[in-house]
């Protein structure tokens, strides 16, 4: 097995008296797509906050390629190669689609050929993205303003991408749509690490995942094993 | 008729220095929630340097003014650096009280350089320029165009610069600035720097037409609090709107009705806004 390209191991986080994530140990390889599943309050964003520096980690470490980036700051983690499309989306509303992705673009500054470049491929993965670069991001609809997150965090070129609850509030549809973009970006040797309470989806995506509940770790294991474990059933598939 | 354009120009010019100091102040609060009390000593400190420089180094007024946008762009930013940033994560009231004790402080600090005399500021360009009727002082014209030019500057920064893009990110979404790589801090510290260099503009242009002295920011600075409640907090085109509306404003009353009477609108305006239409006449937006 390679060492794994992000890895966290015994991260807590703490608001407060609260503890929100209680020693995580989770890791995605190179390449990969992993969920992580977990109900309303499960710890999932924090997860994803902590690793991309938004969060401090009150114990454990965070390695991406075998660096320890949990005491980087925010601007810094994404120069190393990982980008967040964060729950809320936190978009720059009033600003132009197209702004947006160039300002998701802003660690490469120094490459503006190579900007452009994304620009086309985030366009040719979205071409809804390509009709509307002119209007101001808070115009577009909930599934489009998704898609210029996803968007804008691709412009940053990295090499794990957190999503964070990419379908919710979507239509079934727009959904799919939304999946099938994950999969090609996947393709394009992108890993993925996703949270979501929608499993069904996920796990079409996902080759393996983990569960979280009450900030630890219930259940992980690959796509199969999680399909057939009852309590997955039950909390996240509804059946 | 003469009169109403004279007034006219004179509502201009001073409504280019409440719009420059309302920018200062609408830029700071779009990027850090912080309502910057101290913004008056600022534009107070940016007075004083140039006056320092007109009559103890003999500068040239242009590089009187070079010099105070330099020194309050660095005073600006030291603010940040020392009292806002430690601020994070604060409540606002704590900002606010920062602010306000900076406010005092800097006055303070200014008294006791230079005592609450009231300085004279000369400058050079004293002649009076005669249009239409209407005399015009030249340092009115100066500070005008000087106005002008400054808010062209800023928003050539703002719209054109990779800076600038940073600064609107920051302002429209501090999270998703940081998301996509943008120091927040260095950020912070730039927009503070950049509010004293506006601060400067303001207080160099104004010092010979008024006197300088130790709380000469005070008043300007609760109106330009009620030129970007006005206009939007945070809100760059509310900012010079409202500064140029309020200065026509209080002109035209201080004319037409009486002086005391052109005192009371700004005030009389902000209470109005915050009842009616609390977020301001304009849409926010850098
Ligand atoms: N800044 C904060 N201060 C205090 N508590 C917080 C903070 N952020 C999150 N929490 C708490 O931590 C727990 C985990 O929250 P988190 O947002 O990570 O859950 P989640 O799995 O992403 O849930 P959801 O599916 O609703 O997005 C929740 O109980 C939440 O209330
Ligand atoms: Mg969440």
């Amino acid at each position: 097995m390679p060492e794994p390209m992000l890895e966290l191991k015994g991260v807590s986080v703490q608001f407060g008296t609260f503890l929100a994530l209680r020693q995580v140990s989770v890791s995605v390889a190179e390449g990969e797509i992993v969920v992580l599943l977990g109900a309303n309050g499960a710890g999932k964003s924090t997860l994803f906050r902590a690793v991309s520096g938004l969060e401090r980690p009150s114990e454990g470490t965070i390695h991406f390629d075998g660096q320890d980036i949990s005491r980087l700051a925010a601007h810094r983690i994404v120069r190393e190669g990982v980008a967040h499309a964060p729950e809320g989306k936190h978009l720059f509303t009033e600003a132009s689609v197209r702004k947006n992705l160039l300002l998701g673009a802003y660690v490469r500054r120094k490459d503006p050929a190579g900007v452009q470049e994304s620009m086309e491929e985030v366009f040719d993965l979205f071409p809804m993205l390509r009709a509307k670069a002119g209007d101001a991001a808070g115009t577009l609809s909930g599934g489009q303003q998704q898609m210029l997150s996803i968007g804008r965090a691709l412009m940053a070129r990295p090499r794990l991408l957190l999503l964070d609850e990419p379908s919710l509030g979507l239509a079934p549809l727009v959904v799919e749509e939304v999946f099938e973009s994950i999969l090609e970006i996947n393709r394009r040797g992108t890993a993925v690490f996703l949270a979501e309470q929608n499993a069904h989806a996920a796990l079409k995506v996902a080759k393996r995942g983990y569960v979280i509940e009450s900030g630890s770790v219930a259940i992980e294991g690959d796509r199969d094993t999680l399909v057939d474990n009852p309590e997955v059933r039950r909390a996240y598939i509804g059946v | 008729m003469t009169l109403f354009l004279q007034q006219f120009v004179n509502g201009i010019a001073l409504g280019s220095v409440y719009s420059l100091v309302a920018l200062g102040l609408t830029l700071v609060y779009g990027v850090l929630k912080v309502p910057n009390f101290a913004h008056g000593a600022l534009y107070m400190a940016g007075a004083y340097v140039s006056y320092v420089m007109l009559t103890s180094f003999g500068a040239s007024y242009i590089v009187a003014m070079a010099v105070s946008v330099v020194v309050l762009a660095v005073l600006g930013g030291s603010m940040e650096w020392l009292v806002f940033r430690r601020l994070e994560g604060k409540t606002p009231v704590h900002s606010m009280i920062a602010a306000l004790g900076l406010l005092f402080f800097m006055e303070g600090t200014a008294d006791v350089i230079w005592g609450p005399t009231f300085r004279q500021v000369p400058t050079p360009f004293d002649g009076v320029v005669t249009l239409l009727g209407v005399n015009i002082t030249e340092q009115r014209i100066l500070v005008i165009v000087a106005a002008v030019v400054t808010m062209v500057g800023l928003y050539l920064l703002l719209k054109r610069t990779l800076v600038g893009m940073s600064i609107e990110a920051m302002a429209q979404d501090r999270e998703g600035a940081l998301l996509v790589g943008i120091d927040t801090r260095r950020v912070a510290l730039l927009t503070f720097a950049i509010s004293g260099a506006l601060a400067a503009v303001a207080g160099s242009l104004i010092a010979p037409l008024l006197l300088v002295f130790p709380n000469m920011g005070e008043l300007i600075i609760l109106k330009a609090f009620v030129i970007v409640i006005l206009g939007g907090m945070g809100s760059v085109p509310g900012a010079i709107l409202g500064g140029y509306l309020l200065a026509l404003a209080e002109t035209m009353a201080g004319t037409y009705v009486s002086f005391a009477f052109s005192e009371l609108i700004a005030f009389g305006l902000l209470v109005l806004v915050l009842v009616i239409r609390p977020t301001g006449l304009f849409q926010k937006g850098v």
